[in-house]
Order: structure tokens, then C-alpha cells, then sequence
């Protein structure tokens, strides 16, 4: 699995585009073989479609789903602002800023309690500036790499496991994984996302192992490999083609397990991209590549557009009549969202109604008596924890709260994201990732140092 | 948001629906005898449901259906009315209901039946399973494997076993119907057999080898007897099977992640 030298890129799955028996073959054979399910989520994206870019008329600073951002402004309201320019810095790590997505006035911040934030507002200036950053010794200098990416925003796109938060500012990584795989449901192909940047993603690489030396892997979707041959010392793993194979939390579990002494680091390879071209130009790339998909959309999307973009701007005119929801997210994990997440690069666009069905209330009656439901080991169980976690024995451990038997068990690798497709297909109620995030939640108040 | 298919209830239709090339064979062979046995479990098995969903607000499962459609089938012949019900209702109700119902219990309900009521009452004779009941397991198994909620490592282990003894010359034959019944309706049982993949295998394996073990050296006793107790002490060991394959996988990631 692991591949250190150098590889030819020989195999080219779909580049083309003609039917190829031997491809459709192997790669029938991939799925039948590789742990993972496929989950039904209505048209695909056609392999050839180019991505318009579409930067919204608004756009807002959020937190993700579930994380408290206490954030002193470095902006006031109406002011203008260029793409890139810091408009936040965290309370406890002021080095670490969040920025602005594109050329803007802010419209609105809005804090809670404790100046912890809810959103900050922009509407879109044309012609506006973008923010330059000084970039000299970052490609060489381990601090510089670290200041320059505080400073850009680009640190708050790494994860760190276990917990998941931002890293802390003077964090070591054990390991850092760089994605370029998702298997998530009509997931944007990171091969596309990258299409045309590979020098960039070389040099961001490179940086990269600045901060984790030889324990820097990039993960590859099987069938898609990248055409570049990657910066030397970059540890290449090649993902199985079914959800969940390509969660970083799946792959963190197998290669490199995170512990509380030894955070592991995942970013996705379109933001290292970016780090690549901020080190050779300055600037920030101004957008991301976003698919914009589900149940109540006319034709599925690919767009590039601008980190917290505005989803209903993203979807306008491409929905079908009716009632519908939006997701920032895919189907399994997604949130009901009015922006696009922080780390979100697919959108999901549900017809209402098509979530739980309204049951009688005798029988919702027995099911809240007998919570948590009990779910049965099955072939689905073991596939949907990708094959080689002992699934029933992690479950028990969740939902007794026992925190020896899940660490052991590699649940200090995972995150919500990676049990949401368990959570799909067994219907668990309370919902595994709940579980999950409440046992990480009470391992990390006992290991916080006091 | 949205959500799959797999809970409780869908798996223990699904199982139904898989044992349903077993239980039709074992009607036209049994034919009103069996029906009325059958009826029998079914409404005592259901009983205890409803009892416990009003007592304790446990919802009520059609696995019920399969532990009742098992003990019809391998219960011991000549039992009165009032030695089935006191068996029936110890395993409904020791074995599963008192855990929290299906999907929380330890040991297969039928199979605590079936031992209750073969050891508790033992002169009542074992019934003899016909041959077409060993084939008519065939696609019972394959059904149950294809949709995933039978232990397809399980079934897989016991047949190499099982195979292998006979090729060695292990007179296995005889007992073929109880033993291919019992391990698709007992042994193979996605709650109570060994969860992990080498668990699984190492379950089946040791259901095999203690046939081949009672084969050899218990020589007095019915077939179906035999495969029973084997299910019965392999659904014990299967937690300690599991735990072995968890300690095995442990040892391997410690050694490669340190």
C-alpha cells in the first residue's frame, strides 16, 4: 500500500473517455473487493464537465458545525476589505487569523457571549483588492511556513485528531495526511480540483514536510492517481474506491493512529494547492471546487467558487420547484447551512420530505423507550466502518461510553464524519457520531492539562 | 437527514425471509403436525413480546418468528402442551427478553430452549430430520450471506471443518440434516455468534469441530441432540472467540504502529 519511490503514472482511469472492457473490468472488481458501500444519491456529474467559476454576491465567516471560535475583529463594519486580508484573530492564539474570501464590505459581525463568533457578513466589492502576503523564508523555515499560514488562514484548515480542532499554535504533528481522495457521495474528483496545479501541490508538499519531516502522505484515489510524480519523502497511499475508504479518518486509523501525544494533521490537496501558490505568488487562490448536488436539484453542479460562499446563490435556478433544504456538506454528513462550511466542498440540495418519515406515535413511543436501538453486527455494519475496524466491538464501546475500550480500538483516529455513514445505514438513534464526539469530548477534558 | 435501511426490524425480515426455503420444505414434509407446532411457538413466543412491550416498553420483533420456527423444528417429539410452553417461554424470556429483546441477548433463544427442554425432559425422544431439509439449507445459507445478515464466515468455517472430516473419514453423514439446519438456524445467528472476521471463522470452526468431536465420542445420542449442545457451547465461546481476534488485531497494530 505504502509507496515511497516514485511511480509511473501508467494507468489513467476514464481520462479518456471511451469504454474500456479492461478498466470496467478492474474497476468492477475494485468495488466488489474494496470495504465500502455506495450510497444512491441521484444523477452523477458527467466525467467531462468543466466547473464555472461563480463567486456569490455574499459570503460570511462561520464556524464549522459543533466549533467555538472566540475571535477578536480586526475589521469595523462597512469597512472595505481585500481578498486575503485578515479580518479575525483568535482570542487564545492571536498569530492565528481568519481571512477574507474575496474582495468585500463587511455588512455585518455578529458575536455571542465571550465574543464567540455566529457569523461575519460580506457582500461582494468588484474590483477590489487582494491581500499580498510577505512570503521570504517560508519555503525553508519551518517557523516562517508556520507564521506565513497562520497569518494566510490556511492554518484553520488543517484538522487535528484526535478532537478535531484547529492545531494549537505551537502543535507538532506526528503526521500529516494530505487528501487527495473522497469518496464522499458526489464528492468533487480532487483529481479536477488539481488539474493544472500539481507544481503547486509539489511545493506545498514540500512545505509540508517542514512540519512533519518523512511523515507526510498523500492519499490518492485507486483509479485516479495523480500525474506528477510528488515531492521525494511524500508517503503515497492509494484510497479503496467505495465510502468510507476515502476519509482521512479511515486512512489515519490505518497508517499512522493519532493519540493525544501524537496529534495526526488532514487537510485536503486543494488547500495544499494553495499553500503552493501562496509560497510562489503571494496571494491567495480566491476559489475552491464545489459540487452542488441532491434530490431537489435540476442537474447536479461543479463550480468554483469562494471559500463560505452563499449556497442559495450557488443553487438559484438550478432547483426544482418546491419545498427544499440545503446542506453545506454531503448527504451523509452534511449540515443544514445558509454558507459553505470551512472545510465543506459539496453543497446538498434535498427535496423536503425525503428525511424521516412521521411514525405513529405508539410506535415513536416503544422507540424512545428503548433508546439507544440496539443494531444488529451485519455484512452493511462492517462494510460501512470500512473493513478492518472490529465494528460491533467499537459500537458497544460508543454506546457504554467506555473510553479504554474505544481509544484502544482507534476511535482517537475518527471524527463524526467518519461514522456518518454507519449513522446512515443502520439508522442508530442516538446517532454514533453523537456518541463519538461526546466520548472524545470527555477524554479530552481529562487529558487537558490543568 | 437521510436514512439507510438497516435496523433491527429490516434484518430480521431479511433473515425470515432467507430461512423461508427451510421452513417451507419442513412444512410439506411435516405437513399438520408440524403447522400446528409451528402455530404454537408463534403465539407463546409472541405472548412473551407483547407482555414484555406492555410491561417494559421493549418493542416486539420478528425475530421472535425465527426462534419460534426453530424450536418448532428441532424440538424434542411427544413434549405435552404445558412442557413446550415452560420451555418455550425460559428461552424467550431468560435468553433475550430480559436483555432488552432481540439484538441485546448473549445466547440464541432457541438454542436456551432447545437445551432446556432436551436436557430438562429427557426421555422425550429427538426428532429425525429428512434428508431434503440438509438441501433445502443450502439456499437458506446463501440467501442469508448474499444479503449480508447471516455470518457468512460462520457458515464458511463450519463447512470446512465439517468437509474436511468427512473427506478424513469422519461418518458424518448420518447426522447431515441436523447439522446443516442447526447451523443455519442456531448457529449462524448475526447477534450471537462471533462479530469480528476471524471471530467469525474461528466460530464456525469450532461449531465443526465439536460435531466432530460428539460424532466420535457420543455415540448415544440423537443427531439433532448432538448439533444442538455443539450450538449451544459454541454461542458460549463465541465472546471469547471475538475477544481473541480483537487481542490478535491489537498485537498486530502495536507491532506496526508501536
Amino acid at each position: 500500500m505504502l509507496n515511497n519511490s516514485a511511480r509511473s503514472g501508467k494507468s489513467n482511469v476514464g481520462k479518456t473517455g471511451v469504454f474500456d472492457a479492461e478498466t470496467f473490468g478492474s474497476d468492477l472488481l475494485d468495488r466488489l473487493f474494496s470495504a465500502g458501500l455506495s450510497v444512491p444519491t441521484g444523477p452523477s456529474l458527467p466525467a467531462d464537465h468543466a466547473a464555472d467559476t461563480l463567486l456569490t454576491e455574499e459570503a460570511a465567516l462561520v464556524p464549522a458545525p459543533g466549533e467555538e471560535l472566540r475571535v477578536v475583529p480586526l475589521v469595523e463594519v462597512d469597512q472595505c476589505v481585500a481578498q486575503g486580508q485578515p479580518l479575525f484573530s483568535l482570542r487564545a492564539a492571536e498569530e492565528i487569523k481568519l481571512v477574507a474570501p474575496m474582495p468585500a464590505r463587511v455588512a455585518a459581525i455578529e458575536l455571542n457571549p465571550g465574543r464567540r463568533l455566529i457569523q461575519m457578513l460580506l457582500f461582494r466589492e468588484d474590483g477590489g483588492d487582494r491581500h499580498a502576503f510577505p512570503t521570504e523564508k517560508a519555503d525553508s523555515d519551518a517557523a516562517a511556513l508556520r507564521a506565513l499560514m497562520q497569518e494566510a488562514g490556511l492554518w484553520r484548515l488543517f484538522r487535528s485528531r484526535p478532537f478535531g480542532h484547529i492545531p494549537a499554535l505551537s502543535e507538532t504533528p506526528a503526521a500529516i495526511f494530505a487528501m487527495a481522495a473522497d469518496t464522499r457521495p458526489a464528492a468533487p474528483d480532487p483529481k479536477t480540483a488539481l488539474s493544472g496545479r500539481e507544481e503547486a501541490l509539489s511545493r506545498g508538499l514540500a512545505a509540508l514536510k517542514l512540519l512533519a519531516g518523512d511523515q507526510v502522505f498523500l492519499c490518492e484515489a485507486k483509479g485516479r492517481p495523480l500525474d506528477r510524480d510528488m515531492a521525494s519523502g511524500v508517503r503515497r497511499i492509494t484510497c479503496g474506491a467505495l465510502h468510507p475508504q476515502g476519509l482521512a479518518g479511515l486512512q489515519i486509523h490505518r497508517h499512522a493512529p493519532a493519540a493525544v501525544d501524537a496529534r495526526v494533521w488532514d487537510i485536503h490537496a486543494e488547500d495544499i494547492a494553495d499553500l503552493g501558490d501562496l509560497l510562489a505568488s503571494g496571494f491567495l487562490p480566491e476559489t475552491r471546487l464545489v459540487t452542488v448536488t441532491g434530490s431537489a436539484m435540476r442537474e447536479p453542479r461543479l463550480i468554483r467558487c469562494q471559500p463560505g460562499a452563499d449556497l442559495r446563490g450557488l443553487c438559484h435556478g438550478h432547483v426544482q420547484p418546491g419545498p427544499y433544504q440545503v446542506l453545506s456538506g454531503s448527504v451523509l454528513d452534511g449540515q443544514p447551512a445558509h454558507w459553505l462550511g470551512p472545510r465543506d466542498r459539496q453543497a446538498s440540495v434535498l427535496s423536503r420530505g425525503s428525511g424521516k418519515r412521521r411514525g405513529h406515535w405508539f410506535s415513536a413511543a416503544l422507540t424512545r423507550a428503548a433508546r439507544p436501538l440496539p443494531i444488529i453486527p451485519t455484512a452493511a455494519l462492517s462494510q460501512a466502518f470500512g473493513g478492518d475496524i472490529p465494528a460491533a466491538a467499537l459500537m458497544r464501546a460508543l454506546s457504554a461510553g467506555d473510553q479504554e475500550a474505544a481509544a484502544r480500538l482507534g476511535a482517537l483516529s475518527l471524527l463524526e464524519e467518519d461514522l456518518a455513514l454507519v449513522d446512515y445505514v443502520t439508522s442508530a438513534e442516538p446517532s454514533l457520531s453523537a456518541q463519538l464526539r461526546g466520548l472524545l469530548n470527555a477524554i479530552e477534558k481529562e487529558e487537558a492539562p490543568a | 437527514m437521510n436514512h439507510g435501511l438497516w435496523d433491527r426490524e429490516t434484518v430480521a425480515l431479511l433473515l425470515l425471509i432467507s430461512v423461508m426455503p427451510l421452513a417451507l420444505t419442513w412444512l410439506w414434509y411435516g405437513g399438520l403436525d408440524a403447522a400446528g407446532l409451528l402455530l404454537l411457538a408463534l403465539i407463546i413466543s409472541g405472548l412473551w413480546h407483547v407482555i414484555f412491550m406492555l410491561a417494559r416498553a421493549q418493542p416486539p420483533s420478528f425475530a421472535g418468528a425465527l426462534t419460534a420456527l426453530a424450536i418448532a423444528m428441532l424440538a424434542p417429539e411427544d413434549l405435552s402442551i404445558v412442557q413446550l410452553v415452560l420451555g418455550i417461554s425460559f428461552g424467550s424470556v431468560m435468553a433475550e427478553l430480559v436483555f432488552g429483546g432481540w439484538g441485546r441477548n448473549v445466547l440464541n433463544p432457541a438454542t436456551v430452549t432447545l437445551a432446556f427442554l432436551g436436557f430438562g425432559f429427557v426421555t422425550a425422544p429427538w426428532p429425525e430430520l429428512p434428508l431434503p431439509l440438509a438441501w433445502a439449507a443450502i439456499p437458506v445459507a446463501l440467501l442469508g450471506a448474499l444479503f449480508g445478515v447471516m455470518p457468512a464466515r460462520v457458515i464458511a468455517g463450519a463447512v470446512v471443518i465439517i468437509g474436511g472430516a468427512h473427506f478424513l473419514g469422519v461418518p458424518v453423514t448420518p447426522a447431515l440434516p441436523a447439522i446443516a439446519v442447526v447451523l443455519v438456524l442456531l448457529v449462524a445467528d448475526p447477534v450471537a455468534s462471533a462479530s469480528t472476521k476471524l471471530g467469525g471463522w474461528l466460530n464456525g470452526a469450532f461449531f465443526g469441530a465439536m460435531i466432530i468431536l460428539f460424532t466420535l465420542g457420543w455415540q448415544s445420542a440423537a443427531h439433532v441432540q448432538m448439533a444442538v449442545s455443539a450450538a449451544l457451547l459454541t454461542s458460549l465461546a463465541a465472546p471469547l472467540l471475538d475477544e481473541a481476534a480483537i487481542a490478535l488485531w491489537l498485537a498486530q497494530r502495536r507491532r506496526r504502529h508501536g
